[in-house]
C-alpha cells in the first residue's frame, strides 16, 4: 500500500439479525416471554408446565453459560419430546386448552434456541400473542395490569433493540415504551368501540372446553335463580322469521319441568316414560333460530310450546326439549312454536307426580287451599282466586328476599312475603297441588330484549324465571304466571341489570364514630375497587354488539351498521393519527425568541426598501447605514435598535420592553422613497 | 427503465438555497418491513381470535398493538424529519481504494434521534444514536472507480427506530466534491528524468554540491549537515553550508512516457509518491498545466490532484 493512504476503519458491520443478543436484551426477554408465557402453568397439565419450567430454567442458565445451549440433534430431540409431551396429554391439539399447550412448549423450545438478533421479534410476538391467549382464561384487572407491565416490557426490548447501541438504562426505555402506549391508547379505544361486533361466533371446533358457565339447572333451590339474574351475560340470541317477534308478555322460553320436591328444593326428578301425547295448536308458527351459549344445562329453549324440532333433539313428554351432546358449545338450532295450544289428557303418572307433596305441608297452607276450593265453582276459577291472593295480599317482589331455613314455603306465604320468581312459582305450584290441581314448576326465561339494529333477540342470564303450569280439564297443561300477578311490570319489560348492581353497589352507611380510621378507609377502598369491577364488567368485558348500538345512538353514530362501522373506525382512527402527528411536530421544537424574529421582520422590511443587513453586520452598524441612507427613518430606527439591543444583550429584558419593540416593529413600515427629496 | 423512472422521479434530499441539507417531509419514505408485516400478519390472527371467543380483551390487545403499531409509523417518520446534513470532507484516495465519507448529522430537536443509519449499496452500513439538540457522525466506505473529481455520492439515510416494524429512509445527496487520485502504475526511473539545470541565482546555502562555509545551527537542520569537526573542537553547534548552482531536482513529463494516457498519469502518480519519499524536489509537466518544481507533502497533493484532475474542464 502507498504511503499516504489511511487504511479504513476495519469496522465490517454485522447486520443485527445475525449479530449475537446481547445478555441484558436476552435475560429482559427470557423474563417477559416467560411471565407471559408463564400464566398459562396455572391451568396446564403438570407434565406440559414441567417442561415448559426446564426450558426456561435452562436458558437462564445458559444466559451465563453458553456452552450448555443444546446443539441441533439434541434440539430436535427436544422437540419430539415436548411435542409427545402435549399430544399424550392433549389428544386433540386443535381446542383452546390443546392449542395453548402446544403454544407453551413451543414458547419454551423458542427460548431455548435463541440466540441471534433476528430471533428477537420471534420472541417478542410470540410474547404478545400469549398475552392474547391469557385472556381466554381470565379476565380480571390484576391480569390486565400485569399484561400491561408485560406490554410496556415487551416494547422495550423492541426500542432498545433498534437503537444503534444499547442503552444501559432500562427505566429510560420503559419510559419511552410507556409512552408510546400512551399514545396508542386513543387508537385503541376508537377501534375497540367501532370494530364491529359479531354475535356468533366463527368457527365451531366442536371441542368440549371445561369453563365455568351458568345457566339454569334442573333443580331450583332458594335464591338460585336470582343468583343467576344477577349475572348480565347472554343466555342465547334469537333471530325471528318474516319479523314475527311475539309480544314480551308471551316470550316463555320453555327449558326444565320439575315435577319433585322436599318441601324446600325442588328437581325434575325421574324422567317420565311415556310417547310424548299429541297436542292441538292454534293460529301461526313462529319460526326462529336461537344461538345459544355455552351452557351447563342440556336445554334447548324454544318458545312455548315447539311444534317443529331442531334435529338431534328429543321432546320429552313434558315438553321439555333436550339434547344429550350440548355440553359447554355455542349451538345454532331452528324451531318453530305456536303460542296457543291445548295439551290432551292427563296420564296417570304426570297425574300422580303433579299431585306430589311433600311431608312439610303446614295446617295453614291447607287451610288456605280447602278456602279457595270452597270458594270457586271450578279448578280454573281456583287458579285465579290464587291468583288474586297474591296480587291482593302485601306481596313483595325483590331480588334480595330473606333467606328462609325451615319450611321456607309456609314461611313466605305467611311472614315474609318477599320473594323473587321461583318463590312465588314453587308455593303457587305447591298451593295447586294441596287444591287437588296437578301442578309443576316450568323453569326458562321470560322476555329478552330486541337488537333494534341486527333485529334479534338478545336473552340473558338476568331474563331467567320461572313460573308454574297446571292441568285443567278440557284445556290440558296451562301456563300459570304468579309472579305476573305480584309484579306484572317484571312480565312487561326485562330487569334491567345496571339497575340491581347500582343498588348492590349503593353505599352503605358506615358508623364512623365506632370504626377506626383505617377500617373506614379499607372499606371505602373496597367499594371504589368494586365500583371499578362493576363498570370494568359493564363497559369492557360486556361491551357487546347491544352496548355497541346503544352507545352509537348514544354519540350519534347510530345510523353506522356493519361495515360502515370499519369505514369510520378507519376514518377516525386516520384523523386521531393526523392529531398525534401534528401534536408531536409541534412539540420538541425550539421556539424562535419573539424579539429575534421581530428584528428579523424589521431586517426583512428594511431589504424590501433596498437596504438588505449584510451578514457581517450587527445592529448597531446597520442601524448607522440605515441612518446614513435614510435619514427620515433615523426617529423609527433608533429608538427600535436601543431597545433591540438593550433587551438581547443589555439588561433590559423586560416584559413591558419586549412589549415596546414588538409594538414598534409592527409600526416600523418604511416608505419606499425618501420623503422631501 | 424502471430504474430510470425511479431515478428520475425519486425524491431525493438536496442542500436547500442556504446550503443546508435539512429532511423534509416529502423527501421520506416508509414501509413496513418484514418484522412488520409478521407483526400485522399476528394482529390479524389475534382479531379473529378476539372475534370467535367474542373476547373484550383480546380485542383490547389487538388494538393496543395495532395503535401501537400506527404510532410508531409516526415516530419513525419523525426520527428522520428536520435532521441536518453535512459531509466532511473526504480524503482523496487512490483509484480503486475504498473511500471514507464522513456525514455530520445534526439534531436541532429536544428530544432524541436514535438509531439513525447510513446505507449505501456496496458498503456497510453505519448506525447512531444522537441525543436531544447533539451531533454525531456517521461515515460510508465505498469504493471508487477511475481518477477524477466527482461529486459526493448519494446514500440513504434510514431508521427504524422505535419498533422496527417500519424502514423510513430517504435518498441524500449533499454538495461537495471529492478526488480520486490515479492508481500509482509500475514505477518509472527518476533518474532519467534528473534535471540539472543551471540557475543564475544558484541555491546559496540550499544546494548539496559545494561547502561554502559554516553558520549557526538552527533546529530543523539535517544531522548529516552539522560540523562535526566544530563540535569536536568544542564551538558551538554549527551547520555546514553547501552551495551550487544547480540542484537535485527531478522533472515529471506525461510526454516523455509511452503508452496510453490514463497508463502514463498512473506512472506519473507512482513517480510523485516515489520522489516525495526520496525528498527529492519535483516538478510535473502536464500540457497546459505545469507545476514547478517544490517539495514535501504540500507539492505532493498538488500534484497528485493535478494528476487526478487532467483533462477534465476546468
Amino acid at each position: 500500500m502507498p504511503r499516504g493512504t489511511r487504511p479504513l476503519r476495519g469496522n465490517t458491520l454485522i447486520p443485527a439479525s445475525r449479530q449475537e443478543l446481547p445478555p441484558q436484551q436476552l435475560l429482559a426477554l427470557i423474563t417477559l416471554v416467560g411471565l407471559a408465557t408463564g400464566l398459562h402453568l396455572l391451568h396446564l397439565n403438570t407434565w406440559v408446565s414441567a417442561f415448559f419450567l426446564c426450558m426456561v430454567f435452562l436458558r437462564l442458565l445458559a444466559v451465563y453459560r453458553p456452552g450448555i445451549l443444546p446443539g441441533r440433534l439434541l434440539l430436535f430431540l427436544l422437540t419430539s419430546t415436548g411435542l409427545f409431551n402435549v399430544i399424550s396429554h392433549y389428544p386433540l391439539v386443535i381446542g383452546k386448552q390443546g392449542g395453548v399447550a402446544l403454544l407453551t412448549t413451543m414458547v419454551g423450545l423458542k427460548l431455548l434456541e435463541t440466540k441471534k438478533g433476528r430471533d428477537l421479534y420471534v420472541l417478542v410476538f410470540l410474547g404478545f400473542f400469549m398475552l392474547a391467549t391469557q385472556f381466554l382464561y381470565r379476565q380480571d384487572m390484576p391480569l390486565v395490569i400485569l399484561a400491561l407491565l408485560i406490554l410496556i416490557g415487551l416494547t422495550g426490548v423492541l426500542v432498545n433493540g433498534n437503537r444503534a447501541h444499547l442503552t444501559r438504562n432500562p427505566f429510560a426505555t420503559w419510559l419511552t415504551s410507556g409512552s408510546l402506549l400512551v399514545q396508542a391508547l386513543p387508537l385503541m379505544l376508537i377501534m375497540f368501540v367501532l370494530f364491529p361486533r359479531f354475535s356468533s361466533p366463527l368457527w365451531e371446533l366442536g371441542i368440549r372446553e371445561q369453563t365455568a358457565v351458568t345457566g339454569i339447572s334442573d333443580n331450583i333451590t332458594p335464591g338460585s335463580i336470582s343468583r343467576l339474574v344477577r349475572s348480565g351475560e347472554p343466555a342465547f340470541r334469537v333471530e325471528f322469521e318474516a319479523d314475527q317477534i311475539p309480544t314480551q308478555n308471551q316470550r316463555y322460553w320453555r327449558g326444565p319441568v320439575l315435577w319433585d320436591t322436599d318441601g324446600k328444593n325442588w328437581v325434575a326428578g325421574e324422567q317420565i316414560r311415556e310417547t310424548v301425547q299429541d297436542y292441538q295448536v292454534r293460529g301461526e308458527a313462529i319460526r326462529y333460530s336461537v344461538t345459544l351459549e355455552p351452557t351447563d344445562g342440556k336445554w334447548l329453549f324454544v318458545l312455548d310450546l315447539p311444534y317443529e324440532l331442531p334435529d338431534q333433539s328429543t321432546l320429552t313428554p313434558d315438553f321439555q326439549l333436550v339434547r344429550n351432546d350440548l355440553r359447554d358449545q355455542r349451538v345454532r338450532y331452528s324451531a318453530s312454536s305456536y303460542l296457543s295450544y291445548a295439551t290432551g289428557s292427563l296420564s296417570s303418572q304426570q297425574r300422580m307426580r303433579g299431585l306430589q307433596l311433600p311431608n312439610n305441608v303446614t295446617p295453614r297452607i291447607r287451610e288456605l287451599a280447602r278456602h279457595w276450593r270452597q270458594e270457586s265453582g271450578s279448578d280454573g276459577a281456583l287458579v285465579n282466586r290464587a291468583l288474586d291472593y297474591f296480587n291482593e295480599q302485601p306481596f313483595h317482589y325483590t331480588l334480595y328476599p330473606e333467606l328462609l331455613e325451615e319450611n321456607p314455603i309456609d314461611e313466605f306465604l305467611f311472614e315474609s312475603r318477599r320473594g323473587f320468581c321461583e318463590h312465588y312459582a314453587t308455593s303457587f305450584t305447591l298451593l295447586m297441588r294441596v287444591a287437588g290441581i296437578p301442578a309443576r314448576v316450568v323453569a326458562g326465561y321470560q322476555g329478552g330484549e330486541t337488537n333494534p339494529f341486527g333485529g334479534h333477540l338478545l336473552v340473558k342470564q338476568s331474563d331467567a324465571h320461572a313460573w308454574s303450569e297446571v292441568w285443567l280439564s278440557g284445556k290440558g297443561w296451562v301456563r300459570v304466571d304468579p309472579t305476573a300477578a305480584v309484579a306484572p311490570e317484571r312480565i312487561e319489560r326485562s330487569l334491567d341489570i345496571d339497575q340491581i348492581n347500582e343498588e348492590v353497589g349503593a353505599p352503605i352507611r358506615f358508623d364512623l364514630e365506632n370504626s377506626a380510621l383505617l377500617e373506614v378507609l379499607i372499606k371505602q377502598f373496597r367499594w371504589g375497587i368494586d365500583a371499578i369491577d362493576a363498570s370494568w364488567h359493564r363497559w369492557v368485558l360486556g361491551y357487546t354488539q347491544e352496548r355497541q348500538s346503544y352507545l352509537m345512538d348514544l354519540i350519534g353514530l347510530g345510523f353506522l351498521k356493519g361495515g360502515q362501522l370499519v369505514y369510520a373506525m378507519v376514518a377516525i382512527t386516520a384523523l386521531a393519527i393526523t392529531l398525534l402527528t401534528l401534536v408531536l411536530l409541534t412539540r420538541g421544537k425550539k421556539k424562535p425568541d419573539s424579539i429575534v424574529a421581530g428584528y428579523q421582520l424589521f431586517c426583512e422590511r428594511l431589504k424590501r426598501r433596498g437596504i438588505s443587513r449584510r451578514s457581517y453586520e450587527g445592529p448597531r452598524d446597520y442601524g448607522q447605514r440605515v441612518i446614513h441612507l435614510r435619514p427620515d427613518l433615523r426617529d423609527q430606527v433608533e429608538p427600535i435598535l436601543s431597545l433591540y439591543i438593550g433587551i438581547r444583550y443589555g439588561l433590559m429584558d423586560t416584559d413591558s420592553n419586549r412589549r415596546q419593540l414588538r409594538g414598534l416593529i409592527r409600526r416600523f413600515k418604511p416608505s419606499a422613497s425618501r420623503q422631501g427629496q | 427503465m424502471s430504474e430510470y423512472l425511479l431515478r428520475r422521479f425519486r425524491s431525493v434530499s438536496r442542500p436547500d438555497s442556504r446550503g443546508k441539507t435539512l429532511i423534509a417531509s416529502r423527501q421520506i419514505y416508509i414501509l413496513p418491513t418484514a418484522q412488520g408485516y409478521a407483526f400485522g400478519l399476528m394482529l390479524i390472527a389475534m382479531l379473529l381470535g378476539a372475534i370467535n371467543y367474542a373476547s373484550n380483551l383480546g380485542f383490547l390487545l389487538t388494538f393496543l398493538l395495532a395503535g401501537l403499531g400506527l404510532v410508531s409509523m409516526v415516530h419513525t417518520w419523525r426520527n428522520l424529519l428536520g435532521l441536518e446534513l453535512s459531509p466532511a470532507p473526504i480524503e482523496p484516495v487512490f483509484a480503486g481504494q475504498r473511500a471514507r465519507y464522513r456525514i455530520n448529522l445534526q439534531n436541532h430537536r429536544l428530544g432524541p434521534r436514535p438509531g439513525l443509519c447510513v446505507e449505501r449499496r456496496d458498503s456497510d452500513p453505519d448506525l447512531t444514536d444522537l441525543e436531544g439538540v447533539s451531533r454525531g457522525t456517521v461515515s460510508l466506505a465505498f469504493r471508487t472507480g477511475k481518477r477524477g473529481e466527482y461529486p459526493l455520492p448519494s446514500f440513504v439515510l434510514s431508521t427504524r427506530y422505535p419498533l422496527g416494524l417500519l424502514r423510513a429512509w430517504t435518498h441524500v445527496r449533499l454538495e461537495g466534491n471529492y478526488l480520486v487520485y490515479p492508481a500509482p502504475g509500475p514505477s518509472i526511473p527518476l533518474t532519467d528524468s534528473m534535471d540539472y539545470t543551471p540557475s543564475a541565482k544558484g541555491d546559496k546555502g540550499v544546494g548539496a554540491d559545494d561547502f561554502i562555509g559554516l553558520r549557526q545551527y538552527r533546529p530543523g537542520d539535517s544531522p548529516r549537515h552539522l560540523s562535526w569537526k566544530a563540535l569536536a573542537r568544542e564551538q558551538d553547534l554549527q551547520t555546514k553550508m553547501f552551495g551550487g548552482d544547480r540542484v537535485e531536482r527531478c522533472w515529471l513529463d506525461l510526454d516523455s512516457l509511452p503508452g496510453q494516457l490514463e497508463n502514463r498519469l498512473s506512472r506519473l502518480c507512482r513517480g510523485v509518491l516515489d520522489a516525495c519519499d526520496q525528498q527529492l524536489e519535483f516538478g510535473l509537466k502536464l500540457p497546459g498545466n505545469p507545476i514547478a518544481p517544490a517539495r514535501g507533502q504540500k507539492q505532493r497533493r498538488r500534484c497528485l490532484e493535478a494528476l487526478a484532475r487532467f483533462g477534465e474542464t476546468p
